[in-house]
């Protein structure tokens, strides 16, 4: 294993170039099918392994934004991308995450911010977790009645996102991709709150984001993820170059994750073709339990048992997604050789 | 009439596919914390930003190290460059990669 070290001189160590690529990869995939960027996952791993924090961060946040590019293009080009409606939420997430920034000094000034923000990061986690699991179980219950016929098929009541789209405060825009028309002030706020929340908690907030654009704005879970990355890929590049002109990151570090991301996000981001919304949003909250539970960890001072907790299961989870990529890729070419074969006859 | 047996031995196969999944999950947590383990704590805290180029042979990494040693906005501005740069590159050939495997890469329809 030693023949695959490579020196790292911004982090100022050696450091396993297979290793880089693993992480690189498990986070691609799991960044392309969730619309995530995953610095839950690779600043952890990559300190458990031997980076200091603070060149885990810039390191991370350098990759996300390539490894966002790779997933973007390829989101683009299935339609799961709405420029305009990520342009508007950018507005709101770059102010609410200056107004987040600003809080979390407050507190700090006060002496509060270790243990709200802690108590304040669980307490998202398991709402957002628990919610998407509620939201997946009503669904599994709607298709069963429309089965059973108790229940007109394709009948469901308003939702709050639906609610949310009827206010009118010009200026009114319609989002092509997303099919929605309503306020920009909607995304806006959508992002500003976000932003806040996302600054208070030191994360790149993919994972409020995605849901927050299903069950507020009103996007499909496809949607969803691409927009998403779209705004995961404007943050990485901005926190590239902050951690940058900092000298908090490895670029070469960076270089080999990508290439591991690239490969990862080109499969995840294809994987979503063959799985319908909800599963997604029922393997999101898996994702977000187990985060939790890391974060839990944390907090009771077991710091490697939750980074390996973590980084295990974004091994798994990308695993499972590689798994349905594989099973739809087969299915797909298999009933074009048999429609192939029909025609010929 | 269907037998008893069919329901006991389909949510006995569930319980198999469980155990088996949370057998292959504590694998590799073993794995991953024997090797974070070996790897031991990271390095103390620099007191300065300097990268060590004194045994570095001439290629990427001692440019990289140089960029970073001399002028740190452009050091920024160099990794925004690549990642961008690489991120397209390789974005558009696994693109085409992964269309030469057959598979539509065209619009998807948005099933939920």
């Amino acid at each position: 294993m030693q023949m695959f070290d490579i020196y790292l001189p911004i982090a100022g160590l050696h450091f396993n170039v297979l290793l880089l690529l693993l992480i690189g990869f498990t986070v691609g995939v799991c960044g392309g099918f969730f619309g995530i960027g995953g610095a839950w996952i690779v600043t952890p791993a990559l300190n458990i392994f031997g980076f200091p924090m603070p060149y885990a961060i810039g390191t991370d946040l350098a990759h996300m934004g390539g490894k966002s590019i790779v997933s973007t293009l390829r989101h683009g080009k299935f339609g799961n991308v709405d420029v305009k409606l990520g342009a508007s939420m950018i507005i709101g997430t770059t102010v609410g995450m200056e107004l987040g920034a600003r809080l979390v000094i407050y507190l700090e000034s006060i002496g509060l911010a270790e243990s709200v923000i802690r108590k304040l990061y669980i307490f998202f986690l398991l709402f957002i977790g628990s919610y998407v699991l509620y939201d997946y179980i009503s669904h599994v219950r709607r298709s069963k009645k429309a089965a059973v016929g108790k229940q007109p098929a394709g009948v469901s009541s308003e939702t709050f996102a639906m609610r949310l789209q009827r206010i009118r405060i010009p200026p009114m825009l319609h989002f092509p991709t997303a099919g929605i028309t309503c306020s920009v002030w909607l995304p806006i706020l959508v992002g500003f709150t976000t932003g806040v929340v996302a600054s208070v908690l030191g994360v790149g907030g993919g994972f409020i984001r995605m849901p927050a654009l299903i069950y507020l704005v009103g996007c499909n879970t496809l949607v969803a993820v691409g927009t998403d990355l779209f705004e995961v890929m404007i943050t990485g590049a901005y926190g590239a170059f902050t951690y940058g002109i900092k000298g908090r990151v490895d670029l070469l570090a960076a270089m080999w994750m990508l290439v591991g991301a690239a490969v990862g996000a080109q499969m995840g981001t294809i994987a979503v073709k063959y799985v319908r919304g909800y599963s997604i949003r029922l393997l999101f909250a898996t994702t977000i339990f187990i985060a939790c539970t890391s974060v839990l960890l944390k907090q009771l001072k077991m710091q490697t048992t939750s980074s390996v907790l973590i980084l295990t299961a974004g091994i798994l989870i990308s695993g499972v997604i590689i798994t349905l990529l594989f099973r739809g890729v087969f299915r797909e070419l298999s009933a074009r050789k048999k429609y192939e074969t029909q025609m010929e006859q | 009439m269907r037998p008893k047996t069919t329901v006991r031995t389909s949510g006995r196969r569930s319980w198999v596919s469980v155990c088996r999944c949370l057998l292959l999950a504590a694998f590799f947590m073993q794995l991953t914390a024997i090797w974070a383990l070996a790897v031991g704590e990271p390095p103390p805290p620099k007191l300065i930003n300097v990268a060590d180029t004194r045994n570095m042979a001439p290629g990427i990494s001692k440019w990289i190290a140089d960029i970073y040693n001399g002028n740190l906005w452009l050091y920024g501005l160099t990794v925004v460059s690549i990642m961008a740069g690489m991120g397209f590159a390789l974005g558009t050939g696994f693109d085409r990669l992964m269309g030469l495997a057959g598979i539509n890469l065209g619009r998807l329809e948005h099933h939920e």
